[in-house]
C-alpha cells in the first residue's frame, strides 16, 4: 500500500462531508493510504489573501511541514480544490522570494524544504492510481454516461503556481472519466467561476452564472457534471434549485464528484458514495 | 468613471508594487481582464478600469464601486493577461488597504463575510461554517430570507453539518500573532522611510511578504 498524506479541509468535515467520504472509500479500494494529518488547520481559503498575506501563506506551508517533517510523507492528497490552490501557492511563493521564505519560517517555526508533492483529486487518480490501474479496476465501468467534466477555477489557475498544462481547455478529468467508462463532452464552461463564495452575499449573481455553466452542459448533451471541488458542487448542485423555482422550465442537471463517479465505477454502494445528499437527484444516472 | 477626480494618491501604484509584487504600470489596457471576467458586468468598474485608476493614484474610484468586493478570485484575469500582471493579486491587495484604512464599500457585504470567516478559523483553528452564516444574519437579518427555500432543503439532505470541529487552536493563534506582528513592522519600516522614487527596489521581495 502506498501512503499519501490526507488534508480533507474545512468543507469536507462539514457542508460536503459525502465528498470525504467518497474519496477515502475510492483510496481505499484502489491501495492508497491515506494518513490524515494530526491536527490539521484551516488553510486560510479565500478570507486569509485578502486580508493578511503573510498568514495566507504561511497557513498551507505549516502543514507541508507536518507532512514533511512530522509524517515523513513526499506527497499530500488535497481534494478541495481552493484547498489544493492555497497549498500550491504556499509553496509557489516560499520557493520563490527568500524574504517571504524567512517570513513564513519565522511564523510556522520551521523552514520548509520544498519536499512535498501536492495533489488535487484528479492528480491523485490520473497520477498516482494512474488511467490503466483504474479501468482494470472498474468491475462496474459505466456505459457511456455522458458527462461534462467542470473544473472550475483553482484546479487550473493560475498556472504558473498550478503547473496545469492547458488551463483554458484542460483534460485530465476527462481522461479520468473515460478510464471508467464515461463519455467526457466538449463544452464551453468547462473552466468558468461559478460564483465560489459569493453564493452566500450575491446569490442573483450566483444564479446567473450557475444558470449559464449548467445550461451549456445541458446543451451539449450532459447527463452528469463532474466535479472536484466541494464550492463547485455546492453551487451547481443547489442553486439549481433555486433557478428551478424562478425558470419552471428549467430541467436539472445533477452534479457529482469525481470521487463518487469513480467509486460507483469500483463498485461501491451509492450509500458509502453519500450519493443521496444531493438536491438534483443523482442516483438513477448513477445507477 | 464620471466621478469628479479626488486627490490622486501618486503613491498607490508604488504601494502595491512593494506590497502584492506587481507592478500595475505595465496595464496597456488590452482588457482581456474584463473579457474573461465573471462578475464584471455587475459592478460600475470593470478590471482594465481599476488597473488604470490605480495607475492614476485614484483610490477613491476604486472605493465608491463594489467591483472588489465582488471579485471571487477565480484568476482568469492573472491567467490571461499578456503582460504577466498579477491582477488578483491586486483586486486582493486592494480589499487590504480598504480595510486598513476603514474604506470598505457601504454595499458590500462579501467584505463582513471575508472577516467572519477569517475571524472563524482564527479562533477555532478551522473555519465553522454555520458561523459565517449566523454571523451574517445577525447583522443583515434580511439576508436569511434568501435560505428560506435552499436551507430547509440542504438541512433535510444532510448537506449542513452544525457541529464545531476545532483545529489545533494553539498553533493557530501562534501563527496568527506572529504574522500580524511581523506585518506590522514591515508597514511601519516602509511608512517610517522609503519615498516612492525608491519603491521599486523593493518590488521583488514584496509578494505575499506582508499587507
Amino acid at each position: 500500500m502506498t501512503s499519501i498524506a490526507y488534508y480533507p479541509g474545512c468543507s469536507l468535515h462539514g457542508t460536503s462531508s459525502e465528498f470525504d467520504a467518497s474519496f477515502r472509500a475510492t483510496a481505499r479500494a484502489l491501495g492508497l493510504d491515506l494518513v490524515e494529518i494530526p491536527g490539521w488547520e484551516c488553510c486560510g481559503n479565500t478570507a486569509a489573501h485578502s486580508i493578511n498575506r503573510l498568514l495566507a501563506t504561511a497557513l498551507p506551508v505549516n502543514e507541508l511541514v507536518k507532512v514533511e517533517q512530522d509524517m515523513k510523507l513526499d506527497a499530500v492528497a488535497v481534494p478541495c480544490a481552493a484547498c489544493f490552490s492555497r497549498f500550491k501557492a504556499g509553496a509557489h511563493e516560499v520557493a520563490g522570494d527568500p524574504q517571504v521564505a524567512a517570513d513564513v519560517r519565522a511564523v510556522v517555526g520551521r523552514p520548509y524544504h520544498g519536499g512535498v508533492t501536492v495533489q488535487n483529486l484528479v492528480d491523485v487518480y490520473h497520477d498516482s492510481v494512474g488511467l490503466e490501474t483504474l479501468a482494470a479496476r472498474a468491475v462496474r465501468p459505466f456505459q457511456g454516461l455522458k458527462v461534462a467534466c467542470y473544473y472550475g477555477c483553482l484546479l487550473t489557475r493560475p498556472p504558473k503556481v498550478t503547473l496545469a498544462e492547458d488551463p483554458e481547455y484542460p483534460t485530465h478529468m476527462d481522461a479520468v472519466t473515460k478510464a471508467i467508462g464515461c463519455r467526457p463532452i466538449d463544452w464551453n464552461y468547462k473552466t468558468d467561476c461559478c460564483g465560489a463564495s459569493l453564493a452566500l452575499t450575491e446569490q442573483s449573481i450566483v444564479d446567473d452564472l450557475v444558470g449559464r455553466i449548467v445550461s451549456d452542459a445541458r446543451a451539449c448533451g450532459a447527463e452528469a457534471i463532474v466535479v472536484a471541488c466541494p464550492l463547485c458542487q455546492t453551487n451547481l448542485d443547489g442553486r439549481q434549485t433555486e433557478i428551478a423555482r424562478k425558470r419552471p422550465d428549467w430541467q436539472g442537471v445533477p452534479v457529482v464528484y469525481l470521487s463518487q463517479l469513480v467509486g460507483r465505477a469500483l463498485g461501491l454502494d451509492q450509500k458509502t458514495l453519500g450519493l443521496r445528499k444531493h438536491l438534483v437527484d443523482a442516483a438513477a444516472v448513477m445507477g | 468613471m464620471t466621478t469628479a477626480l479626488a486627490v490622486p494618491d501618486a503613491t498607490a501604484a508604488a504601494a502595491i508594487l512593494r506590497r502584492a509584487g506587481v507592478n500595475p504600470y505595465k496595464c496597456y489596457q488590452c482588457k482581456r481582464c474584463t473579457a474573461g471576467c465573471p462578475v464584471a458586468g455587475y459592478a460600475g468598474l470593470h478590471p482594465a478600469q481599476i488597473m488604470r485608476a490605480v495607475q492614476l493614484g485614484q483610490l477613491d474610484l476604486v472605493f465608491a464601486d463594489r467591483f472588489i468586493w465582488l471579485c471571487t478570485g477565480c484568476e482568469t484575469c492573472s491567467t490571461r493577461c499578456p503582460q504577466d500582471i498579477d491582477v488578483a493579486s491586486v483586486i486582493d491587495e486592494l480589499k487590504i488597504i480598504a480595510r486598513r484604512t476603514g474604506r470598505i464599500h457601504p454595499d458590500a457585504p462579501s467584505a463582513a463575510m471575508l472577516k467572519y470567516n477569517y475571524d472563524s478559523f482564527v479562533r477555532w483553528g478551522r473555519m465553522w461554517e454555520v458561523e459565517l452564516i449566523a454571523r451574517d444574519a445577525l447583522k443583515r437579518p434580511m439576508s436569511l430570507t434568501q435560505w428560506l427555500s435552499l436551507g430547509p432543503k440542504m438541512l433535510l439532505k444532510g448537506k449542513i453539518d452544525p457541529t464545531l470541529k476545532r483545529g489545533d487552536t494553539t498553533a493557530m493563534e501562534r501563527m496568527v500573532k506572529t504574522a500580524e506582528s511581523i506585518t506590522r513592522a514591515r508597514e511601519a519600516q516602509r511608512a517610517g522611510g522609503t519615498p516612492p522614487a525608491e519603491a521599486d527596489a523593493g518590488a521583488s521581495s514584496g509578494k505575499g511578504g506582508a499587507s
